[in-house]
């Protein structure tokens, strides 16, 4: 009973992880059609630069520890600068292709990512070393325990950042003039351009909010991992293939189904990890892709006419 | 003489060796309603395409209501007051009916990524006006009733109808209607040349319209450009382009008309 319940827990908790990221990956599909290669690295710059934020901040204020205001501060930051690099991303890398066949962005995207990492890996920028993040939300003891599982506020927070940012999206794509205009231009660029909208406006808007949600995702990640490597490193990819594996279960190109999509995934790693083997929990991930790709290619809610971004 | 809202003078457009359309001139006076007719291929809808800032003129000049537009992106060009509907219809078939609509109405909304996050917090009041206006829009159609189904799921005449209020909705002072009547039943065809009249009075509007249905252009438009091969042909009223004999060869089969 408490494994069956500990794997609940953290099946909702790096679900929401996956869902934060899956959704930045799904969005630009949705519009531009194809992958966007760099996102992962965009969380990592979110992960890395919250650390780095929240140390410098601490030690400028002179604190031991944080206050509680501290994390959201944190976030923003990442989250403008996430923002900011993923916007410039898109502007410089992506844009000149707009006209070109999608296989030579997805090419494309494969070489800002590496050149992401690389840059990362900088001295002068976050180095190769594993950075730890300070405990930003007072996490030495759980809440409380439900027999032996215990309930953290790490895990709280977590599911609440991303259920919050999770509704503003959805509010966002599905109820305000943004979101209709994200709408016409993923469904028709050229009729959405005649009908008076900024197309390249709506796709750096895109970029832009898939960007903060990364960021939340990369600076959570942190609160809950502590240690952060270095921008080249696996942990890092393998985040990146399972949100995205994510979106692609959930049906690629659906916001709905990206959070849906994430939830399985991570189910599926952690009962696989508590029931089955658990050195093998990323192969149990990749052989759902494999079976969905199979059996039903556009994804759990793909191409069944919900509306898509 | 009124100034002309739509003044396009000597524009070319080349796609490799074919010269698509050439040297095409067109006046459009306020609340005028205007035809363009030709044989398939004679480079009508490249001409609104060119209009339209889809394809850029190799030459010429394009003024709308003062402003040079040529270069222009085309959703400067919309902005400015130029909306069409096309041939096949381009619909957003997974929005709602009224979503169409809307979405066109958001020509000043979204001028910054962070004017839209705050206008998608601060929204309600702006969402309403624009919902409103979107539905008296679609009762002029006759489609409000359908404003929360897919577009998609529309009879044909009604798609059609919607593109035109989707086009309104952008606020436009000229409106191009890119064969509005073709598949249409007699009925509808009927209904759509009242409703074209209709729109011109209520909206203020001048129209251009492409059309093949001899019945609609003849009857409602006040004066007529014939295209062929990319070149006009013939300019004036209907009963003068009925009677030019360079317009009867074009459409009775000479020998020139059988390549178009």
């Amino acid at each position: 009973m408490d494994q069956f319940l500990q794997a609940i827990q953290n099946s909702i908790t790096t679900g929401s992880l996956y869902a934060l990221i899956a959704l930045g990956y799904t969005m630009v599909y949705g519009i531009l059609k194809f992958i966007n290669f760099s996102h992962s690295d965009v969380v990592v710059i979110g992960a890395l630069f919250s650390t780095v934020l929240a140390l410098t901040l601490l030690e400028k204020l002179g604190l031991q520890q944080a206050p509680w205001w501290l994390g959201g501060v944190v976030l923003a930051g990442a989250m403008a600068l996430c923002a900011t690099v993923s916007f410039l991303v898109e502007r410089l890398a992506y844009r000149p292709l707009r006209q070109a066949p999608r296989l030579n962005c997805l090419i494309t995207a494969i070489g800002v990512s590496l050149f992401l990492q690389n840059t990362g890996n900088q001295k002068f920028l976050f180095g190769t070393q594993p950075r730890k993040i300070p405990a930003l939300v007072p996490d030495a003891e759980p809440l409380f325990m439900i027999g032996k599982v215990p309930f953290r506020l790490i895990d709280f927070i977590i599911v609440g950042t991303a259920v919050v940012l999770m509704v503003a999206l959805d509010r966002l794509v599905f109820k305000s003039a943004m979101g209709r205009a994200m709408r016409a231009v993923s469904f028709d660029h050229k009729t959405a351009s005649l009908m008076g909208i900024n197309v390249d406006r709506v796709i750096s808007m895109t970029f832009v909010l898939g960007a903060c949600l990364a960021a939340a995702g990369g600076f959570l990640y942190a609160l809950r991992y502590q240690t952060v490597t270095q921008p080249a490193d696996t942990t890092w990819a393998l985040l990146g293939l399972k949100a995205f594996v994510s979106a692609v279960v959930g049906g690629i190109g659906n916001i709905r189904g990206a959070v849906l999509g994430a939830l399985i995934i991570a189910s599926i790693e952690n009962f696989g990890a508590a029931y089955l083997f658990s050195g093998l929990t990323d192969a149990y991930v990749f052989a759902v892709l494999i079976g969905m790709l199979l059996l039903r290619p556009g994804g759990i809610l793909g191409s069944a006419a919900v509306e898509k971004v | 003489m009124s100034r002309a809202v739509l003044q396009v003078t000597g524009v070319s457009k080349s796609f490799g060796g074919l010269k698509a359309v050439q040297d095409f001139s067109l006046t459009l006076e306020p609340g005028s309603l205007c035809g363009l007719i030709g044989p398939n291929g004679a480079g009508k809808t490249t001409a609104f395409n060119l209009l339209t800032g889809v394809y850029r003129p190799d030459t010429g000049r394009v003024v709308l209501d003062g402003h040079d537009v040529v270069g222009l992106r085309p959703h400067r060009i919309t902005r400015l007051g130029l909306a069409r509907t096309f041939q096949n219809i381009r619909l957003f078939g997974e929005l709602s009916v009224l979503d169409n609509v809307k979405l066109a109405c958001h020509l000043r909304v979204g001028q910054t990524v962070l004017g839209a996050i705050a206008r998608t917090l601060f929204h309600t009041a702006e969402e309403r006006d624009i919902t409103r206006r979107s539905m008296d829009l679609l009762s002029i159609f006759g489609l409000d009733s359908r404003a929360k189904e897919q577009a998609k799921s529309l009879a044909y005449g009604d798609r059609r109808r919607l593109e035109i209020a989707r086009a309104l909705a952008t606020e436009p002072k000229v409106l191009l209607l890119d064969e509005p009547a073709a598949g249409m039943n007699p009925q509808e065809k009927k209904e759509l040349r009242g409703l074209i009249l209709t729109l011109r009075e209520r909206f203020s509007a001048s129209i251009l319209l492409i059309e093949h249905d001899m019945g609609v252009v003849m009857t409602i438009c006040e004066r007529i450009t014939v295209l062929d091969h990319g070149v006009i042909i013939s300019h004036g009223t209907p009963t003068h382009v009925q009677n030019d004999p360079k317009v009867i060869e074009a459409y009775l089969g000479s020998a020139e008309a059988a390549h178009a």
